[in-house]
């Protein structure tokens, strides 16, 4: 009886050791597109994802800050990823999402084409960022490989850096 | 340990208390120095820190506030004289004590400042005056919270050192014990008393009885029964002072609240400030709807309640985070003394206003900026002695400080009978630095020339001196002020003096303001900065010099759009008609030209975050009731921003009348034909084709609205079909009559619709002609023609 019981709990060990081991390895992110690409942010740097709502223009700003709205009683940044990358401007469809991110700092809504997936990559499947991106300014904290996709990976604290 | 920690909070919120009221009694004592009550309340103060140190352990601020107290026990026994010299070493010993306080505030240790020197040179008065026996202070350490206001420490003289050791133990020992009744006392009522240590001592009682019985004594202001001292006389001097006691406690009723929950009541008061411009707003669209509804008068009452308790409620809060701004000015009596006598100038300050209350956050703001405008006044402004004499002026020279309210404002107002500014000077200074360029120099009027002294790296002093000549100080004032919405104005006229007036809004967090809006913008003005709203005829607007002026009764007033302001697309503006908001700052005026005025509204003022922080012209945002977001306008920033913003109100008056500028041939006027068939879009484009305009064509009402809201073409006019997918005609003509832009633009309905009910549907929505289908080339012309004024004639264009 001793025995099995042993059992059980070696086994319930097992299921959380590697767990456990495996949990600082992981990194949880969000995928979502914006053209044609697919990017992503930590998981944590998400304070939610709401459908577009109303929002007000900013005078003296980059035409990729779209200007502020109200996310329930709080004034909040808009930026178009889209237009932040230099692409093309495009209504908004459906599928159009702000993301709102967040750092120690700062919060701010971004305005994504469309969500893909929550995504679970193990670290050593993460590559620094190209070479030829800048170092100092790339917005890009890695390069993750998952089956036959390429994903980027966005540093959030770049993204809600005032830049202009 | 934690039982120690809460004994020196204590210690410490009460001797800052203390001290807060200590220099200003220390200056006014100098010129009075005969007042016993000032002299018993400063004495008071140095005997309670002493008192409370030797228990907490704190060697070196006993040993220094004993000393002090000696000399000030001297001076209240008319032994010693305070003449300036002693002053200056009391301030001194006052200095380090403070300076011990703040270590035993940041380290729990009173370590690491030197005292010595002082303590000698409080000594030596002590001595230099009387020869006292030094029992006398040594004694007096001891007595560490009695009531001693009155007592007379000689009683203790007699003692023999061993007495007074075995009386220091007892009284320890029942301090502590009186202490831990009372605490426990407190947490067990639940409140929070301020402590005074030499006011409420029962110490008998507290060792006698369980101290749950203590909780009445100590939650209730009444005097404590008297405790049995130590010598006759001493309890004879605390039933005197029981009966001063009740005078005390009843003056200040106060519950010490820590400032975040203020701040959080506050935010909250804001949410629900804009909970309640929503509810009003809904309850008019209700009240739209449903008219003469029995339930609409209960939604009225209801809703009137509600906007009227919340209004008294945030007033309510406001109050609660109100102080008066003589925590601020009291600082400054002593620094005046300080700083005239570091300069060898006679200065006396005159405060008045100092029960003006200010919101808690501006009054810690607004510390800084005085004390170096006051600085500056005390070096720049007064002049020297001798400088003053040959003048004819009175030897001391005098600095007013005075603040009161003006409307939504407090006003702070400084002044000083010095020299004055000499503007021209500022300039040659100014240029010298490189801090302006000689031609900036040139336009610059006397006030903008005073405004030198407040930009960075600017400086009159010849010298860096300990005073002032590091050109750092009143670039703090302004950035200072600025952070506070504040308004800066001096006046100066040489050999006269200059008043400096600070402008600082009561409040920062809610405010009233005037919401305008531009096309589909919409933008909330603070009302404090609005003098006025005049609405004119387009034609009143002149250009002189490439700027828009209007005359406002006898002055000219210079005009500024808001579009230009704010980079707005002017897609159509062809009202006859334009509002001006008269905007006033300081001494400047300006008129904001804006489409609409859409009234008067609360409004909380809410960041933006650091991502848009700083915005030229933007102050803020806020939430309106329908929940959209609204920009606060800057107006000192906006009012830079005019000088240099182009005027277009000029082209915009020409713009206005034809819909796109000037037309100097025929292509430049745009016609949109929207028709869901080809054919008929042909028909119209080749019937059209002879004029020589621009046609631009659309499938369907949607598609239309689109072309037209992209703002990409200025149209003069629309020929519009009925029958349409997506949206149909009617639909579309009072879509774009939405707009205040197109209210003029010419909507020209084609359709084989006949009937008159769908003409005069054609009219309710807006079309001004009615064209029916077939129709011939001609008359399709003549109608286009005639709705677009157009002026060129067929052969000019063939």
């Amino acid at each position: 009886m001793s025995e099995k019981l042993q059992d059980i709990i070696n086994k319930q060990q097992d299921q959380i050791n590697p767990g456990e081991e495996n949990m600082d390895d992981i990194v949880q992110l969000v995928g979502f597109i914006i053209g044609e690409e697919e990017f992503s942010v930590p998981i944590l740097s998400i304070q939610e994802i709401i459908k577009p709502i109303e929002w007000t223009r900013v005078p003296q700003t980059p035409e990729y800050v779209l200007g502020v709205f109200n996310l329930r009683g709080t004034v909040i940044p808009l930026i178009d990823l889209r237009l932040k990358f230099g692409l093309k401007s495009e209504n908004m469809t459906d599928n159009t999402r702000f993301m709102v991110m967040k750092n120690a700092t700062e919060t701010a809504g971004f305005v994504i084409d469309r969500l893909t997936e929550a995504i679970r990559l193990k670290k050593h499947e993460i590559g620094p960022a190209p070479e030829t991106a800048m170092q100092e300014k790339t917005m890009i904290e890695g390069v993750g490989k998952q089956n036959d996709k390429i994903l980027t990976i966005l540093k959030v604290d770049k993204l809600l850096e005032r830049d202009f | 340990m934690d039982e120690f920690q809460e004994i020196l909070q204590d210690f410490l919120i009460e001797s800052f208390e203390l001290i807060e009221q200590l220099d200003q009694d220390l200056v006014e004592l100098e010129s009075s120095p005969e007042d016993l009550d000032l002299l018993n309340r400063i004495f008071r103060v140095a005997h309670t820190v002493k008192g409370a140190s030797s228990f907490l352990n704190f060697d070196v601020l006993t040993h220094l506030t004993h000393h002090m107290e000696d000399v000030l026990n001297k001076a209240r026994h008319g032994e010693l004289l305070l003449d300036a010299n002693i002053m200056d070493v009391v301030l001194e010993s006052i200095d380090l004590m403070k300076s011990l306080l703040h270590t035993i505030r940041d380290t729990s240790k009173d370590e690491g400042i030197e005292v010595e020197t002082c303590v000698i040179r409080l000594t030596a008065i002590a001595n230099g005056d009387s020869p006292a026996d030094v029992a006398v202070p040594e004694a007096a350490a001891p007595v560490v919270d009695e009531a001693v206001v009155e007592e007379d420490d000689l009683d203790y003289a007699n003692m023999s050192d061993d007495d007074v050791e075995a009386e220091i133990q007892r009284l320890l020992e029942e301090r502590q014990a009186s202490d831990k009744a009372k605490r426990e006392a407190k947490i067990a009522a639940g409140e929070d008393v301020p402590q005074m240590p030499d006011a409420d001592a029962p110490a008998e009682e507290a060792k006698a009885e369980e101290p749950a019985s203590e909780e009445p004594s100590a939650a209730t202001p009444p005097p404590p029964p008297p405790k049995a001292a130590p010598t006759p006389v001493a309890k004879e001097k605390v039933e005197k002072k029981a009966k001063e006691a009740p005078v005390a406690t009843t003056v200040e009723q106060t519950i010490r609240v820590d400032v975040k929950r203020l701040d959080h009541l506050m935010n909250l008061i804001g949410e629900l400030v804009l909970g309640k411009n929503r509810l009003i707003k809904i309850n008019d669209d209700v009240e739209e709807r449903y008219e003469g509804e029995e339930f609409l008068e209960e939604l009225n009452q209801v809703v009137s309640i509600v906007s009227l308790v919340t209004t008294d409620l945030q007033i309510a809060v406001m109050k609660t985070r109100m102080l008066p701004i003589g925590k601020v000015f009291n600082k400054f009596p002593r620094m005046i003394r300080d700083l005239s006598r570091e300069l060898g100038k006679k200065i006396e300050l005159e405060i008045s206003g100092e029960e003006t209350e200010l919101d808690k956050s501006i009054v810690e703001e607004i510390g800084d900026p005085l004390v170096h405008i006051i600085r500056n006044s005390c070096d720049h402004g007064v002049e020297s002695i001798e400088r003053r004499v040959e003048a004819g002026k009175p030897e001391t020279g005098i600095i007013g400080l005075k603040a009161y309210n003006e409307g939504n404002h407090i006003v702070i107002q400084i002044t000083d009978d010095g020299a004055g500014m000499d503007p021209d000077r500022l300039k040659m200074i100014a240029i010298d630095k490189g801090v302006i360029s000689e031609k900036e120099a040139d336009l610059m009027g006397d006030k903008e020339a005073f405004g030198l002294i407040f930009r960075p790296g600017f400086s009159t002093a010849a010298a860096v001196t300990n005073v002032s000549g590091r050109g750092v100080g009143m670039d703090v004032v302004k950035t200072n002020i600025e952070k506070l919405n504040g308004i800066i104005d001096i006046e100066s006229e040489l050999e006269k003096g200059t008043v400096m007036k600070l402008k600082i809004p009561l409040t920062l967090a809610i405010i009233q303001a005037l919401l305008v809006g531009v096309q589909e913008e919409y933008y909330a003005i603070p009302l404090a900065s609005v003098l006025e709203t005049v609405r004119i005829n387009k034609d009143e607007i002149y250009t002189v010099e490439n700027r828009s002026v209007m005359r406002l009764r006898d002055e000219v007033l210079s005009l500024v759009h808001i579009a230009d302001i704010f980079e707005v697309d002017r897609i159509f503006d062809s009202s006859e008609h334009a509002y001006v908001v008269v905007l006033g700052l300081a001494e400047t005026k300006i008129g904001l030209i804006v489409d609409t005025l859409v009234g008067q509204e609360e409004i909380v003022i809410k960041s933006m975050g650091e991502y848009l922080h700083g915005m030229e012209g933007i102050a803020g945002a806020t939430i309106r009731g329908d929940g959209g977001v609204t920009l606060i306008v800057d107006v000192a920033a906006l009012m830079h921003m005019a000088k240099t913003v182009k005027s277009s109100a000029s082209s915009e008056a020409g713009s206005s009348a034809g819909g796109a500028g000037t037309k100097t041939q025929p292509s430049d006027y745009k016609v949109m034909i929207i028709d869901d068939s080809k054919t008929d879009r042909k028909i119209m484009t080749t019937s059209l084709k002879s004029l020589g305009i621009t046609l631009i064509e659309a499938t369907d009402g949607v598609e239309a609205l689109n072309i037209l809201k992209s703002g990409e073409h200025y149209f003069d006019a629309l020929l519009i079909d009925i029958e349409m997918p997506r949206m149909d005609g009617y639909t579309l003509a009072s879509e774009i009559k939405k707009y205040n832009k197109y209210k003029n633009l010419p909507l020209i309905a084609v359709t084989s619709r006949t009937g008159k009910a769908d003409r005069m549907r054609g009219v309710e929505s807006g079309m001004v002609e009615y064209i029916t289908k077939p129709y011939s080339p001609d008359y399709l012309q003549n109608v286009v023609k005639r709705n677009i004024k157009f002026s060129f004639s067929e052969e000019s264009v063939s």
